[in-house]
């Protein structure tokens, strides 16, 4: 395969958010450690600057480490599901190595924190314009319009990362069917993982009538999955 | 990059558009690649075989000798499976560490021995023409794809044991996980069939569901699996596991 002289020419950071499809797909065919490397670089600084902006409307120090941990989530889903989706991609259809699914993941996850990183300094100006947390924060305004811009950005990039892993694994499997029942399932796989390591690792916006923590006492205590379950059966339950 | 994409594997089989319709209805016969042809030396090429090219794995498994090649599958399936069973164990801790692998393992074996005959009669009245050590090979290929399959959902499994004391939402997750598995061995038991002339697949379909049944009996049959074990190794009460997963339910809690 030939790269375009004028994508050679461009640095590999514009080439990934413009996930040239076919310079992507060749990327996945070697272990190069300096891309790699750029590529957990892109999570630890975008994901983390954008936790850093989520975690600071209740104090520097929850800013700190939500900054730690927001990437930890990233790379810990893609390391947790690698064997998994490297498992079910040649059963799926698309013949593809450990090491190719491994970087595919990366790849959308670096494109996703890419993308919240550019947005950290505009939630950074949020949160700064935000009057200070209070003990009713959960009942204002304020609270409801910072979680929606987090959702939103989150929402955003999330869907964007998952657009370029789609188009990546199209290019891999040269047909669009199998592509849609590999990335289907990877997906699932990461949402299911990510999801209940986000929970292990909350508080992210912190609550004012709790102390700042790296994580709650109650981390290891229950799942995503039963606290959803709950707030169902609490929702639906109307002898009360 | 297109025209010869290396990533389609050769399996399921796909019809090239520049080349006339094979003559004959049917999957294309084993064996035809040379690729299929070659040997399976050990068990790290019989797990790769059985991810990326299962169509190998059905041709050596007819060939005279198959035997060594059966065995290399077992062996993986039984190490899988314990080490699948130390993940379930770790739920709960102490004897349930050595007594889930030993649950898990045992209990898929004697599923797949219970389930062997059936296989074989209802497969010979669909008329297909399989020798019993191919179906056994495959029903073998089905039991190592399986528990390779839950290797790779093992640490998602192990992250929700260290998080969660509740026992059925631990069963449901792991029932969730040998779910998904035992779809994709069933499919490659069908690919195998395929090649076996069976005048309809009738008989493989019963037979699967035969199969789901006895290996959600038997994890009824020797709980504790997932939960603290109890004084006795195995349960002293008989019960269908459909009330067993009634009565591990709390229903007066939410969760």
């Amino acid at each position: 395969m030939q790269t375009d002289p004028a994508i050679a020419r461009d640095g590999e950071f514009s080439t990934l958010l413009r996930a040239e499809s076919q310079t992507v797909a060749a990327w996945t065919t070697e272990w190069n450690a300096r891309r790699v490397a750029l590529h957990v670089g892109i999570i630890i600084l975008g994901a983390g600057c954008f936790g850093a902006a989520m975690g600071w409307w209740r104090s520097p120090t929850q800013g700190c480490f939500v900054a730690v941990k927001f990437p930890l989530i990233i790379l810990l889903t893609a390391m947790g599901n690698a064997l998994l989706n490297a498992m079910l991609a040649p059963l799926l259809g698309l013949n593809i190595s450990l090491r190719q699914s491994l970087l595919a993941i990366l790849t959308s996850f670096a494109i996703t924190a890419a993308i919240l990183g550019a947005f950290s300094p505009l939630l950074g100006f949020l949160v700064w314009n935000a009057p200070p947390m209070t003990p009713d924060v959960k009942s204002t305004s304020t609270y409801g319009l910072i979680k929606l811009v987090n959702v939103l950005a989150i929402a955003f990039a999330g869907i964007a990362g998952n657009v370029r892993l789609f188009q990546l694994l199209a290019q891999l499997a040269g047909s669009r069917a199998i592509a849609r029942r590999v990335f289907i399932a990877w997906l699932a796989g990461n949402l299911f993982l990510g999801s209940q390591l986000t929970w292990i690792a909350r508080p992210f916006i912190g609550s004012p009538q709790l102390p700042v923590a790296f994580m709650r006492e109650t981390a290891m205590k229950g799942n995503f999955y039963e606290n959803v379950w709950a707030t169902i059966v609490e929702v639906t339950r109307f002898d009360d | 990059m297109n025209e010869s994409n290396p990533n389609q594997p050769p399996f399921p089989p796909q019809a090239t558009p520049s080349l006339p319709p094979p003559p004959i209805s049917g999957p294309r016969p084993l064996g035809d690649d040379p690729a299929e042809r070659e040997p399976i030396p050990n068990v790290i090429v019989a797990i790769e075989a059985m991810l990326r090219q299962p169509r190998r794995l059905m041709f050596q498994l007819r060939q005279p000798g198959a035997g060594k090649l059966i065995a290399s599958m077992l062996f993986v399936a039984i190490l899988c499976s314990a080490i699948y069973g130390v993940i379930v164990g770790s739920f709960s801790g102490g004897t349930q560490w050595w007594a889930a692998p030993v649950k898990v393992t045992s209990g898929l074996l004697i599923s797949t021995l219970i389930c062997l005959p059936s296989l074989y009669i209802f497969t010979s009245l669909s008329g297909a023409q399989a020798r019993l050590v191919e179906i056994f090979g495959l029903v073998v290929g089905l039991l190592m794809l399986m528990t390779i399959l839950l290797i790779g959902f093992a640490p998602v499994a192990w992250l929700f044991s260290q998080s969660t004391n509740h026992v059925a939402w631990m069963g449901f997750l792991h029932l969730l996980f040998w779910g998904i598995s035992t779809v994709f061995g069933l499919r490659f038991l069908q690919a195998g069939f395929a090649h076996a002339k069976a005048k309809s697949n009738s008989g493989l379909n019963t037979w699967a569901v035969i199969f789901l049944l006895v290996v959600l009996q038997m994890t009824t049959a020797l709980r504790p699996i997932v939960g603290p074990a109890e004084e006795t190794f195995l349960p002293t009460k008989k019960v269908f596991f459909i009330s067993h997963w009634f009565n591990c339910m709390d229903w007066t809690q939410p969760w």
